[in-house]
C-alpha cells in the first residue's frame, strides 16, 4: 500500500515585539521593536524621545541661577555630576577660581553620588537578572545613609543643587565628616556582603559570563564611554587622562581589565569603582583645607561673561559634556550636553543581535542607562 | 545576627496564629460533617440516618479542601511576603489588620471586585476557561495526599488510592495545558512567549521529577501514599530521605535489636553495607532533584521564566486581571503546598515524628500524655482527637511549612536562568543523573534487605 505524503507548506514569521515604552524592565521609557525569530532577536531599534524635556531649550530660557537648579533632574541618579559640568564649563567662561575646599567638596559629594548611582545600579540590575525580591533592596539600604548625609548639605536627597558656579553651596559642618567616615569604614564590608551573594553566583555567572561582549573597535566607534569603555580594556577616565579639579593630587588607578568586556565584567568595574570611590573620598577627607567655598556671588541675575566653553567629567554612566554659549547675558545663548547614557545606548543594536530574548534585559541592563539622560 | 529579632518574633507570632486558625475551622467543618452531624441524626432518626451519614462522610474530605485551600493560600501569600520582607531588608505588608494580618484579605477581596477584562481579540471562552483548568488539578492532586499526611484517619481512608502517587503526578501535569491557553488566548505576544516556555520547561523537568519518585515508589514497592508514609515511620533513619528503608536494620539494631537485627537487614556482611550507603545517598540525590523539578513546576524561581517579569512582563497571566488573576495566583500557591505536601509523604516520613520511638518513650511525660489524649472525654467520646493523628498532623505541617519557606528564601537569594540553560540543565544534569540515581537503586536494593 503506497503511503501518501502530503506536503504541507510550512513557513515561520518573523515576531515584532514592541518592549517599552511601559515594559517592568525598560528602566523607564525606553521602546525597543524588537524583531524576534522564536526568542533569538534578529534586529533591535531603540525609539527615543518618551522622556523628553527640552532641557537644552530650557537653559535657554532660564537663567543661570534657575538652570542650575533644573540640571540635577537630567540624569536624576548622577545629579553631582551635571551640576558640576555645568558650573565648570560656565566657570571657563567667567573665569572664577573656585576656592580649593569647594573643589574638594566637589570631589566628595561627586564620589559619593557615583557610589549612590552605582548601588541603585546594582539593584536594579539585579531585578533584570531576575532577582526579584531577594537581594535588590540591600544596596538600597546603604544608598539610603548616603542620601541622608548628601540631605544634611544640599537640603535635597536626590536633585542636590549642590554645586554652583564658583563653588558649593554649603560648608558642611565637623560632624558631618565623621559620620561620613563612620559610613566609608563600614561600607567596604557592605560591597563584600553583596559579593558574597552575587559575584560568585552559579546563576548569576551563568547569565552574565560571556554574554554581550563589547568590542574594544565597536566601543570606540560608538563613543562608548565609562565603565563600560574601561571594563572593555580602554583605560579612558577623565578623571586621569584630562584631569580636572583636584583630581591629579588624589591616588587612584584607572580600572580596567586586559580583556574585550562582557557583562560580568561591566558589573565588575563598577564593584571595584564603588570600592575606589570609598578610597577617593577618604584621601579628600584627609587633605581637605579650611576656607571659603564660594568664589562667585550667587544671586538671581547673575551674568556669565561672553564666549564659548566646554567641560566634561566623568560621571557614573561615562563622559558628560556641557558646552554653553553665553552673550553675557542673564540667560545662556546656546546649551549643548554630552550624555553618556545616550552615547552608551547606541551599542545597544549591536550587542543585541542574535541573543535570546532573556539576555536582552542582562545586556541592557549592564550598560546602565538612565533614560532622562537619554532624552534630556 | 539578630538585629531584627523583632521581625522574625512578628513573623513566627503570625505563622503560629494563622495555623492555628486555619486548621482548627477546617478539623471543626471536618469533624461537624463527618463525625458530628453523623452522631447526632443517629442519636434522633436511628437507623434511618445511615445513608445520609453516609453521603456526609465522603462529602467530608472535598469540604475540608475546599475550605483548607482558600484560607490557606492567603496565609502562604502572606508568609511569603513577610518573609521576603525579613530577607530583603524591608518591613513587608504590617498595616492592614492586627501586624498586617489581613493584608491579604483585603487584597483577594479587591481582586474579586475588579473589572473582569477580555483583551481585544482574545478567545473569550479560552480566556476564561484557561485559570479553572489551571486550579483544578491543584485541588484534584491534593485529595489523595489528605488520608496520608492524616496517617490514615477513619474519614479520609475513602480518598486512598492504590495508586496515588501516580495520581497525584497525573494531576500535576495537567496545568501546563492551561498555560499554555492562557497564553495562547490572551493575544498578546508576550503571554505567546511565556505559555510557551511553561509548556517547554513543564516537559523537560517531569522527566527527572517522576524519576526520582519512581526512585522511591520502587524502595516503597508500592505507589499507595498511606503505605509510603507508614512505612517510613520509626525515626528519621527509616524515612525516605535515607535510604528509603535501607537503614531500617540499622534503626532496629539501635533501637535494642542489636547484631542480629542488622544481620537480618543486611544479610551479606560488606557489600550489603556499601549497597546500603549507595542507597542512602542516591535517595538524597533524589530528594534534590525532585525539589528542583518540582520549583521549575510550580514555576517558582530560579525556575519562573514564563512569567519573568523583567523579559515577558508577568507571561502567561498579563492579560488577566480580577477573579480570574486570583485563580491564578490562588492556584501558584496551592500547587506550592501540594508539592512540599508530597515531599513530605514521600521523603520526610509524612507524619512521622523524626525522634525514633525507643527514644522518645524514655522522655518522661511523653507516653502519658499520649495516653491521656487517648483517654479523654474528646477522644474516646466526641472522636475529635486522637492521638495517632494529631501528632501526624502536627509533624507533617512543621515539614511542609519548613519546605514552604525553604523555597522563600531560595527566592529570596537567587537570580532567573535563561531558557536554554534551563532546558541544557534539566536535559544534560537533571536527567543524566536521575537515570543514573534510578539504576543505581534498581541492584542496591537487592543487597539489602528493605524496611528491615
Amino acid at each position: 500500500m503506497a503511503t501518501e505524503i502530503q506536503e504541507i507548506d510550512l513557513k515561520t514569521d518573523e515576531m515584532i515585539i514592541n518592549m517599552g515604552p511601559q515594559h517592568p524592565a525598560t528602566h523607564g521609557v525606553l521602546r525597543l521593536l524588537l524583531t524576534l525569530d522564536g526568542e533569538t532577536v534578529k534586529h533591535v531599534e531603540p525609539v527615543l524621545g518618551h522622556l523628553h524635556r527640552a532641557q537644552e531649550w530650557q537653559g535657554q530660557n532660564r537663567t543661570w541661577f534657575q538652570y542650575q537648579a533644573l540640571i540635577d533632574r537630567v540624569d536624576y541618579l548622577s545629579g553631582m555630576f551635571t551640576s558640576w559640568a555645568m558650573a565648570r564649563a560656565c566657570e571657563q567662561l567667567d573665569g572664577v577660581t573656585v576656592p580649593e575646599r569647594a573643589e574638594y567638596m566637589r570631589v566628595i559629594v561627586s564620589e559619593m553620588n557615583r557610589i549612590t548611582s552605582h548601588l541603585l545600579w546594582l539593584g536594579t540590575y539585579l531585578i533584570d537578572l531576575g532577582a526579584m525580591f531577594g537581594f535588590p533592596f540591600y544596596p538600597f539600604r546603604e544608598r539610603e545613609k548616603l542620601f541622608d548625609l548628601l540631605e544634611e548639605i544640599a537640603g535635597q536627597r536626590m536633585m542636590f543643587n549642590y554645586i554652583r558656579i564658583g563653588g558649593v553651596l554649603r560648608d558642611p559642618k565637623p560632624a558631618w565628616f565623621d559620620k561620613l567616615k563612620a559610613f566609608l569604614d563600614e561600607f567596604p564590608d557592605r560591597i563584600d556582603e553583596y559579593e558574597t551573594i552575587v559575584t560568585q553566583n552559579p546563576i548569576f555567572l551563568k547569565r552574565t559570563k560571556g554574554v554581550g561582549i563589547l568590542k574594544q573597535s565597536v566601543a570606540t566607534d560608538y563613543g562608548v564611554t565609562g565603565p563600560c569603555l574601561r571594563s572593555s580594556g580602554i583605560a579612558m577616565d577623565l578623571r586621569r587622562t584630562r584631569p580636572y579639579s583636584v583630581y591629579p593630587d588624589l591616588k587612584f588607578d584607572v580600572i580596567t581589565f586586559d580583556k574585550e568586556g562582557d557583562t560580568w565584567d561591566r558589573y565588575m568595574a563598577r564593584i571595584l569603582e564603588m570600592r575606589q570611590c570609598v578610597d577617593i573620598i577618604r584621601q579628600c577627607v584627609e587633605k581637605i583645607p579650611t576656607g571659603d567655598i564660594m568664589g562667585k556671588k550667587q544671586m538671581a541675575g547673575m551674568r556669565i561673561k561672553a564666549g564659548e566653553g566646554f567641560a566634561a567629567v566623568e560621571s557614573p554612566r561615562g563622559v558628560l559634556g556641557c558646552y554653553v554659549t553665553s552673550s553675557g547675558g542673564e540667560k545662556a545663548v546656546r546649551f549643548r550636553w554630552r550624555n553618556p547614557s545616550f552615547c552608551n545606548l547606541t551599542i545597544l543594536p549591536e550587542l543585541l543581535k542574535g541573543c535570546p530574548l532573556s539576555d536582552i534585559m542582562a545586556i541592557f541592563g549592564s550598560i546602565d542607562i538612565i533614560l532622562p539622560d537619554v532624552d534630556r | 545576627m539578630f538585629a531584627n529579632g523583632d521581625e522574625i518574633f512578628k513573623i513566627s507570632r503570625l505563622t503560629i496564629a494563622w495555623l492555628t486558625i486555619i486548621f482548627t475551622i477546617v478539623w471543626m467543618v471536618c469533624w461537624g460533617v463527618g463525625i458530628g452531624l453523623p452522631m447526632l441524626l443517629t442519636q434522633q432518626l436511628g437507623d434511618q440516618a445511615n445513608l445520609a451519614n453516609e453521603i456526609l462522610r465522603a462529602v467530608t474530605p472535598v469540604i475540608a479542601i475546599l475550605v483548607f485551600i482558600p484560607i490557606n493560600a492567603m496565609f502562604m501569600v502572606l508568609i511569603e511576603r513577610r518573609a521576603l520582607a525579613l530577607w530583603t531588608v524591608r518591613k513587608g505588608p504590617n498595616r492592614v489588620g492586627p501586624d498586617g494580618n489581613l493584608q491579604t484579605a483585603a487584597d483577594a477581596v479587591k481582586l474579586l471586585l475588579k473589572e473582569d477584562i477580555t483583551p481585544t481579540g482574545a478567545d473569550a471562552a479560552m480566556h476564561t476557561f484557561a485559570p479553572i483548568l489551571f486550579f483544578a488539578p491543584s485541588i484534584i492532586g491534593a485529595v489523595p495526599l489528605l488520608a496520608a499526611v492524616t496517617n490514615d484517619h477513619p474519614l479520609f481512608h475513602i480518598l486512598n488510592l492504590p495508586t496515588g502517587i501516580f495520581y497525584v503526578l497525573a494531576a500535576g501535569a495537567l496545568p501546563v495545558v492551561a498555560l499554555v491557553m492562557a497564553g495562547w488566548a490572551s493575544n498578546n505576544k508576550y503571554s505567546l512567549v511565556g505559555g510557551l516556555r511553561s509548556a517547554a520547561q513543564a516537559i523537560s523537568y517531569e522527566i527527572p521529577l517522576v524519576l526520582s519518585l519512581v526512585t522511591v515508589c520502587l524502595m516503597a514497592g508500592t505507589l499507595d501514599l498511606v503505605k509510603i508514609a507508614q512505612q517510613q515511620a520509626g525515626g528519621i533513619l527509616n524515612w525516605n530521605l535515607l535510604g528509603g528503608g535501607a537503614l531500617v536494620g540499622l534503626n532496629q539494631a539501635i533501637g535494642g535489636g542489636g547484631a542480629k537485627a542488622l544481620e537480618a537487614a543486611y544479610p551479606m556482611g560488606a557489600v550489603s553495607y556499601v549497597c546500603a550507603g549507595l542507597l542512602v545517598c542516591s535517595l538524597i540525590i533524589s530528594f534534590w532533584l525532585y525539589l528542583t523539578g518540582a520549583c521549575a513546576e510550580i514555576n517558582r524561581i530560579p525556575f519562573d521564566l514564563p512569567e519573568a517579569e523583567s523579559e515577558l512582563v508577568s507571561g502567561y497571566n498579563t492579560e488577566y486581571s480580577g477573579m480570574k488573576f486570583a485563580i491564578f495566583f490562588l492556584a501558584e500557591f496551592t500547587n506550592l503546598f501540594v508539592v512540599a505536601s508530597v515531599t513530605t509523604v514521600m521523603f520526610l516520613g509524612g507524619g512521622d515524628n523524626p525522634i525514633p520511638p525507643y527514644i522518645l518513650d524514655k522522655i518522661p511525660g511523653i507516653p502519658q500524655m499520649v495516653a491521656a489524649i487517648r483517654e479523654s472525654f474528646l477522644c474516646q467520646n466526641l472522636h475529635l482527637i486522637n492521638p495517632e493523628t494529631l501528632f501526624a498532623t502536627l509533624w507533617v505541617i512543621a515539614k511542609v511549612y519548613g519546605l514552604v519557606i525553604f523555597a522563600i528564601l531560595i527566592r529570596a537569594t537567587l537570580p532567573r536562568f535563561r531558557i536554554d540553560q534551563l532546558m541544557a540543565f534539566g536535559w544534560k544534569r537533571l536527567i543524566p543523573l536521575s537515570l543514573i540515581v534510578f539504576i543505581i537503586v534498581v541492584f542496591a536494593r537487592e543487597f539489602v534487605n528493605i524496611h528491615g
